[in-house]
């Protein structure tokens, strides 16, 4: 093909003979090629494992429209020079002939014209045709950037939207840790709150308690001192009090047998009757004054008792005072024989 | 020193102190209680003042005299002969009661005695020395030829004053007394005062006469006369001197005992063929058996409830006191002590039965207390029998041997001081007291 080319641009200079048109076509033939045929020249390859695999693999090999560019200069300037002996020559004899095919040459100039045109306009056309594949590829691969643009946004936005939900739920979790973390922290406070409340209160009780203990320790140790001084004091006194018992009794039994002695009970006494009298004494002993606290209902029996009181003409009393005071002055005396029928 | 030396002492008196004062505590107070439970074991001493006389006096005994008699023969007092008296008052006004007092008196009887238009008119009044207080202020008279009675009116009065217990100084004895005679033996039945004096033969007889027994009313007497050959009981009004021969049954008519209203007379009969007891009715002769044994059933004796009776019974092997306490009441054994117990009294307070008690082959007086049988003898001596009880229940007389006679003897019930009735010519026995008839 190419030489076909070279051929036809030796030939006639033609417009598709320029470098543009060159490299578009061996742009295209490339293409075309790379498109029918690059199976076989890749037979070893492996089939790829997944359509995507194999448009990542397309789109890596295809050459840059750069590159060619720079290739094809060199060339075209070697056949120019090549051309440009040929053409000088050719003009020399084209000039001879060019009368003659003048017309021709103006007919034909107008067929080519409107070959060229017509070319040109199927170049066009190709070329807008390349264009729009172009640009449907560029707009395809742009799409495929765009949707992979997209997708990879789209991840991008899942994975941030993950991660945002991750991190809100994070957050929340955070916050949540955070909350159980202050409600724990708050249950904490105020279980300290509790417990130094509740040790305070304890701590006022036990104050309060050691307080009123030691308030009825002092009281308990008043009352034992004063319990102790009025043991002793009721010792004291039991003493003295057994002292002046044991010494009254003397007394009492000198008074009883005075009274015995003194007492003739009548006819009609009876262990059933029972006369209980007062006696008052003078210190010296003397009778005061006798007086009857209960009778027996019997005149006799009782005139029989306050006669035997009445007569005895000094009791026997001690002289100490206060065993006077204390158990002679004034006591009682009951009458009530034994044995009596 | 003592306690020094040892050191226990202290701690020995502190446990004295303690313990007496534990067992002082419950009596510790105000007042100490003096309990008195026994009496002067002596008689109450009693000044019998003589009265003071105007008039012509009837001849024996003064009034206060027989009153110091009565008194001194209860017992119970010990009068203070006039010879010891530091004054002779007449009237309370008169009485120094400190002069009494260290007499040792208790009591102070004095009075004034009027005879005129053969009246005694006695004024009397009784003080207690102690208290110095009349107990006794009264008036009393009665004919010349009656000043005994006068006097036992007084002794009564002043008895019960100071006693309590109605005096029984004017009721009666009757008793038996028996002569020995050359042409044999003369039974009389005599009723006297209380002191023996002013005995008067009321029946005599060359028989036995036994067992006398006053009616309710002091009005009569039943007693069982020998005079027909045989035993009979007679009723005797002594004021007319009517007799009623009640009971003469063949076999044994003895012991009469009134019943309370007078009515009907208990009696051992053996008409039946053993000594049993019977109840008669004196107003148609009725009789009642009430008791029935093989045995001699005799000397009945109402209770004080005057509804059963004791008796004398040798259903046990010997003569024992059994006890009856209705007619159809089976008999109930009353003493235990000796082979020999007959005779039985009931006091009138229910308390004692008093009988015939053999102890060592001699026969003395004891009393059997009902409710606990307790049995004590009271007197002396040795040849006691027919015991008979003051109507105040506080004297006991019983016929007794003394100087080779039987003469009569007045104790205490209690068994107090014993005072023996004047002697009479023979024999004595069978005395019986008077009821107190108002």
């Amino acid at each position: 093909m190419i030489g076909h080319e070279r051929d036809t641009g030796d030939k006639a200079q033609a417009p598709w003979k320029s470098p543009v048109a060159l490299s578009v076509f061996l742009h295209g033939l490339i293409l075309v090629v790379a498109l029918a045929g690059w199976s076989w020249t890749s037979p070893d390859n492996p089939p790829p494992p997944s359509i995507s695999a194999r448009l990542v693999t397309l789109a890596e090999p295809e050459p840059s429209p750069v590159v060619d560019t720079v290739d094809e200069p060199d060339r075209d300037q070697q056949r120019q020079k090549a051309q440009e002996e040929e053409q000088r020559r050719q003009e020399q004899e084209a000039e001879r002939r060019r009368q003659e095919e003048a017309r021709a040459e103006e007919a034909r100039q107008l067929q080519q014209q409107k070959e060229q045109e017509r070319k040109e306009q199927a170049e066009a056309e190709r070329e807008r045709e390349q264009q729009r594949i172009r640009e449907q590829q560029a707009a395809k691969e742009k799409a495929e950037a765009e949707a992979k643009e997209r997708a990879r946004q789209k991840a991008e936005a899942e994975r941030r939207e993950q991660e945002a939900a991750r991190q809100a739920a994070e957050e929340k979790r955070r916050a949540e840790e955070e909350q159980r973390r202050q409600e724990e922290a708050r249950k904490q406070r105020e279980e300290q709150e509790r417990l130094e409340a509740e040790r305070k209160r304890k701590e006022r009780e036990r104050q309060l308690r050691e307080s009123q203990l030691q308030a009825l320790a002092q009281e308990a140790a008043e009352q034992r001192e004063a319990e102790e001084r009025r043991h002793q004091e009721a010792a004291a006194a039991r003493a003295r009090q057994a002292q002046m018992l044991a010494e009254s009794e003397k007394y009492r039994a000198l008074i009883r047998d005075r009274l015995m002695k003194a007492w003739y009970p009548p006819a009609s006494a009876t262990s059933e009757m029972s006369t209980t009298l007062q006696i008052t004494l003078l210190p010296t002993g003397e009778l005061a004054s006798v007086t009857t606290v209960s009778g027996s209902g019997n005149t006799a029996f009782d005139n029989s008792a306050i006669s035997a009181a009445s007569s005895v003409g000094r009791y026997p009393v001690p002289e100490d005072q206060q065993l006077f005071e204390q158990y002679f002055r004034r006591f009682p005396i009951e009458f009530n024989p034994e044995n009596m029928q | 020193m003592k306690n020094r030396s040892n050191p226990s002492g202290p701690r020995h008196a502190l446990l004295v102190v303690m313990m007496l004062s534990l067992f002082a505590a419950p009596v510790l107070g105000d007042e100490l209680l003096i309990r008195i439970t026994q009496g002067a074991d002596a008689a109450i001493p009693i000044s019998v003042v003589p009265f003071s006389e105007s008039g012509q006096m009837p001849q024996g005994d003064k009034i206060s005299r027989i009153v110091q008699s009565d008194l001194a023969m209860s017992g119970e007092f010990n009068p203070l002969a006039p010879e010891k008296m530091l004054s002779l008052p007449s009237e309370g006004s008169e009485v120094f009661f400190r002069d009494w007092r260290l007499l040792g008196q208790r009591y102070v009887l004095v009075g004034q005695v009027n005879s005129a238009g053969g009246t005694l008119q006695a004024q009397y009044e009784l003080y207690d020395v102690s208290q110095e207080k009349r107990l006794v202020g009264a008036t009393a008279s009665a004919p010349v030829s009656a000043s005994r009675s006068l006097a036992h009116h007084i002794s009564d009065r002043v008895y019960e004053a100071i006693t309590g217990v109605p005096g029984a100084f004017s009721t009666k004895l009757a008793y038996v007394t028996l002569e020995r005679r050359a042409d044999g033996s003369l039974y009389r039945l005599q009723v006297s005062d209380v002191d023996g004096k002013r005995a008067r033969v009321r029946l005599e007889s060359d028989e036995p006469i036994l067992s006398p027994a006053w009616s309710p009313d002091a009005k009569k007497l039943a007693y069982v006369s020998f005079e027909t050959g045989k035993p009979a009981i007679y009723v005797h009004e002594l004021s007319s001197g009517e007799r009623q021969r009640v009971a003469d049954f063949q076999g044994l008519n003895s012991a009469p005992a009134w019943s309370d209203d007078g009515r009907s007379l208990l009696m051992t009969l053996s008409k039946d063929g053993n000594a049993e007891i019977y109840r008669m009715s004196l107003a148609n002769g009725d009789l009642k058996r009430l008791t029935d044994h093989w045995s001699i059933d005799t000397e009945p004796a109402y209770d004080h409830t005057g509804e059963g009776f004791f008796f004398t019974s040798d259903r046990s092997g010997g003569p024992q006191v059994y006890h009856q306490a209705s007619d159809s009441a089976g008999p109930r054994r009353i003493t235990f002590g000796g082979r020999y117990n007959a005779a039985p009294r009931a006091d009138s307070s229910g308390d004692y039965v008093y009988y015939v008690h053999q102890r060592a082959g001699a026969f003395h007086i004891a009393r059997t207390h009902l409710e606990t049988g307790t049995e004590t003898v009271l007197t002396r001596t040795e040849s006691d029998e027919s015991p008979s009880i003051s109507p105040n229940g506080r004297m006991l007389i019983y016929a007794t041997e003394s100087g080779g006679n039987s003469v009569l003897t007045v104790i205490a019930v209690d068994g107090g001081a014993a005072y023996s009735l004047p002697a009479s010519r023979g024999d004595v026995r069978d005395p019986t007291w008077s009821p107190i008839v108002q």
